[in-house]
Order: C-alpha cells, then structure tokens, then sequence
C-alpha cells in the first residue's frame, strides 16, 4: 500500500470513528468535541482528493464558525434542558426509534445507489474535460478559477444565497430585540 | 524517503523556534514593562537578568499537574494541547526568506487563518473542562472576541490580497521587493521594480493599506487576547480567565500557544503590509544597497528583525493603555473597524481597476 492509501484509510477510520462516537457517546460536550475531530478528519480527506480549497473552507466555516456558535447554544442553555437531553433513553431498538430508524436505512439506500450507479473510474465529463485538457494542475491556483466562476457562471445562486443569509440576520436582530422596544 | 527526515527536522526546528522566542519574549517583556513602569525588572539570574525565564521554566515543569476533582478530565487535559498545536500549525505556511518556507501553499494564507480559528475551540475546552466558573465566562468573553474581530482582520487582510492577487505568501513576499517579476508602483506611479527596498512595500505600493495595516494589528491584539484587549484573563475580575485552574507543563503550554501567537499575527502582518523578508534599503543609483541585502540570510535577518519590532510595539501598548470594557470592545469592533476595513476593500477595487 502506498502512504497515500494508507493517509486515506487512517483518515477514513477517524472520521468514521468519531462519527460513531458523536452519535452514541451520551456526554453533550463530549459529543460536540469529537465532532470537531470528524471534521477535522474530513478535511484531510479533501486535501487528499486535491481539493485544498475545499478543505481549509471546511475548517473555516464548520470548526471556526458553526461548532463554535453549537457550542455557544450549548453553554448558555439551561441545566433542565441539558439533563432532559442526556437522560433520554437509549435503547437502541425501541418504537420511538423507529422513524429515524427508516430514514436511516432509506438513505443508506439510497447513498448505496449512487455509489453504484456513478461509475466514477469513467465520468464522461470527466472524459470529455481530459481530451480538451480544461483541467487545473496540482500546483496551479484555483481560487481564480473558482472566483471568476462565482462572479460569472454561478452569479445568481450566489446572490440569492447572500439574501438568505441576510434574511437570516435580519430575522435573527428582530427575534433578539426586547418586548418592550419594539414598535 | 529523505524528505520525510527534511519534513521531521522543519517541524522540529520550527518548534525550537517556538519554544525559544517565547523564552527570550517573556524575558523581555518584563523588561521593556520595567522599563515602561521605571522599574528594573529581573536583574539577578543571568546577565541582565536573561536566564529567569529559563529557570521559571524549569520551575514550571516541575509543578505538580492537578486536575480539579469536578473537572471533565479528558477535555480539560487535551485543551491546551489543542491551543498550542492549532498556533504551532500556522506557522507551516509562513515563508522566511527567498525560497525558504517550510510549506509551499497555494492557499497559504487562508490556511492560516483557518487554523488559528481551531484556537477558540480549544479555549472554550479549556473554559468548559475546567468545570469553573471563572474559566467558563473567559472562555467564552475569549471566542466572542475572537470570532467578532475575525471580520476586520478578515477584511484588512482581503484587501492587501486583492493588491497581491494570490494568495501564496510566499508570492506576496516575492512581490514586495527587486526579486518581483511584476511591476511595483510607489503610490501607484513611480515604478520602483529595479530600485526596491521599503518603497515596494505593500503599504507604500498602495496608501490605503497603511489603514488596513493598522486594522489588521487592532484586530491581531484581540485575536491573541493581548491588552487592551485582555478581558478574557482580566485579572481583575475573572482571577487568569480561561487558565485559571492549569499548573505545571499544562500552564506552559498555554503561555507557549500566546507567545507563538503573538509572533504569528505579526509575521503574517509583515508578510503582508510590510514588505516580508525584503530589505528596507533602496538601491540608489551605483549604490545597490537593496541588491547587497537580499538573500537568504539576510531574508530571514529582515523577517526576524520586522517581526521582532511588532512584537515589541504589541508588549508596549500592553503597558500603556488601559483594559476595554467589553461593549467598548465591542463598538470598536463593529462601529468602527469594520467599515473601515469594507471601505479599505473597497479602495483596493478600485486601486486595482484604475491605478495599478
């Protein structure tokens, strides 16, 4: 096995590893740190696939933003609250279990359905991008790449996504302002 | 295999390195706020009083490691492990003299913007291991702080990259001097490619960047949680902030992780505004002083020396200005830095449309 394969087979364990963990480790904050490793191992599953940009956003917007602001809720949320939470009953098989249990497996589904059908040794994009060399090197830069495309390409979905984030704002000012200031 | 040896050898060295300024930095420190407070500061061990810090350290190790009986034992003995690494890691990407740089990145300097933002997790292990009231409201006092002044930084730092186009640190450093294979304006009309030193750098090839500079170190204060900005260890009320209940090794990993911090944020800020490993010397006619002092050595002598003076301005502003309260901090922060850091991207646009 070359180190490549084994960096993505370490990595793949990690994820997986955590993951599982997050999922069943019954401790909150707990869970919320191992998350951060799966993260972690994830990106290092893109920098493996040549996808550096991809994987320092990861880290950017997941570790340095989101699980932060999960952890934020965590820690300023009521000790009842908590308790409730942690104290939930897990048996794994169980009737209350078993919508998530269906939704589970009907994803498994249909993850094992893609995976099967992409045949992705021989894309025909991927086929097509090779025969008229509209490819990027390892040592080239993407981001200009990736910005002009932004700005050209993608430019609608990329401003409706900044009204939505703007909406979000929006609602989330209003929703933090006090009763007796309104109006 | 030879270069996974060169790889081991990089990191350890780079560690060295660490381990070593934050020794020789906690020694001056307390010399310059002697200085500062028309004090002597320590005199006895060494000369000058320079080995104290070698023997505090040595004292430190010794301390015994104690975890507090309520403490999550697990987090609270990872958490300053994850401080450190997080700042030791950014320091791959940083370059230190004309080819030179432990890690060539495409994408360097988001890499380590990336990798700092890891440090306010391990702060808010830290707060929340501790199982500590003190701990917790620091750590969280620390994140808030963190993740508000990411934005100015954010911005200041976009528009030096919108002026270097890439963002390679090692390209931005190459830009900044005679080795550029562009050409550099002083103000954006006299070419100063061939005659170089401090009127090719960045702040000079573009006057708004000098704004953006000084944002960028306000916001680079608070990032390391260093005075004016220290609310989160503010001694006053919250006893040390988030380490309060560390002792021993695990104390010295946190004083570590804000020593490599400081020294970071100001390289990368060299790396961008001030002219990274380039001379400060112009070549004046026959007299190629910018020629003579460029090289590697040199190079790092640059980068050592520019780093070394934003470090001490960061311990002189420590010792001077007073703690914020926190919603000051927090109106300087977005009334104030971050308009000016949107209207510094702004002018970089248009900087890179009309002028250059």
């Amino acid at each position: 096995m070359s180190v490549v394969q084994l960096a993505f087979y370490f990595m793949a364990l990690v994820t997986l590893g955590s993951a599982l963990t997050v999922a069943i480790s019954k401790n909150l904050v707990r869970s919320i740190f191992m998350f951060f490793i799966t993260l972690f191992g994830l990106a290092g599953l893109y920098v493996l696939a040549l996808a550096d940009f991809v994987a320092v956003t990861q880290i950017v917007i997941y570790v340095g933003g989101i699980l932060v602001l999960i952890l934020f809720a965590f820690m300023l949320s009521g000790k009842e609250a908590l308790e409730a939470a942690q104290k939930q009953s897990s048996r794994f098989v169980s009737l209350k279990n078993l919508p998530s249990l269906l939704l589970a497996l009907f994803f498994l589904v249909v993850m094992i359905n893609v995976i099967f059908k992409a045949d992705v040794a021989n894309l025909q994009w991927l086929k097509e991008a090779n025969g008229t060399q509209n490819v990027i090197g390892v040592n080239e830069s993407m981001i200009n790449n990736i910005g002009v495309n932004l700005m050209t390409r993608y430019l609608l979905p990329f401003e409706a996504i900044s009204v939505l984030l703007m909406l979000a704002l929006v609602g989330a000012a209003h929703l933090s302002r006090k009763e007796d200031m309104r109006g | 295999m030879n270069f996974y040896v060169t790889y081991f050898l990089t990191a350890a060295g780079l560690f060295g390195f660490v381990g070593a300024f934050t020794l020789f930095g906690v020694w001056g420190e307390r010399k310059i706020s002697a200085f500062i407070q028309n004090r002597l500061g320590p005199t006895e061990t060494g000369k000058f009083g320079s080995l104290q810090t070698l023997a505090d350290i040595v004292k430190l190790l010794q301390k015994e490691l104690i975890i507090p009986a309520a403490a999550d034992k697990v987090l609270f003995l990872m958490a300053p492990g994850i401080i450190f690494i997080a700042v030791y890691l950014g320091f791959a990407a940083l370059p230190w003299a004309p080819g030179l740089v432990p890690s060539q990145i495409n994408i360097g300097l988001y890499y380590i913007f990336a990798i700092i933002s890891i440090e306010t997790l391990g702060i808010l292990m830290a707060g929340w291991g501790s199982n500590n009231k003190y701990s917790i409201l620091g750590a969280m006092r620390s994140a808030a702080q963190i993740i508000s002044y990411e934005i100015p930084a954010g911005f200041a730092v976009i528009s030096a990259v919108m002026i270097a186009q890439t963002l390679n640190l090692q390209t931005i450093a190459m830009q900044q001097g005679i080795l550029s294979s562009e050409t550099s304006k002083f103000l954006g009309m006299w070419d100063v490619s061939k005659i170089g030193g401090i009127l090719s750098w960045n702040v000079f090839q573009a006057p708004h960047l000098l704004v953006a500079f000084v944002i960028y170190f306000i916001a680079s204060l608070a990032e390391s949680n260093r005075a004016p900005f220290d609310i989160p260890e503010a001694e006053s009320e919250l006893v040390a902030g988030f380490h309060t209940e560390f002792t021993g090794p695990q104390f010295a990993l946190v004083f570590l992780a804000e020593y490599s911090m400081m020294f970071l944020v100001s390289m990368v800020g060299v790396i961008l505004f001030l002219g990274a490993w380039n001379t400060p010397l112009p070549n004046i006619g026959s007299v190629t002083l910018a020629t003579w002092t460029t090289g590697t050595v040199w190079g790092i002598v640059w980068i050592l020396a520019k780093t070394m003076a934003l470090v001490a301005v960061q311990m002189w502003i420590r010792w001077t200005l007073p703690r914020l309260r926190v919603d000051q901090l927090m109106n300087l922060c977005w009334k104030v830095l971050t308009p000016l850091a949107f209207a510094c991207m702004l002018l970089s646009g248009v900087w890179r449309l009309w002028v250059m």
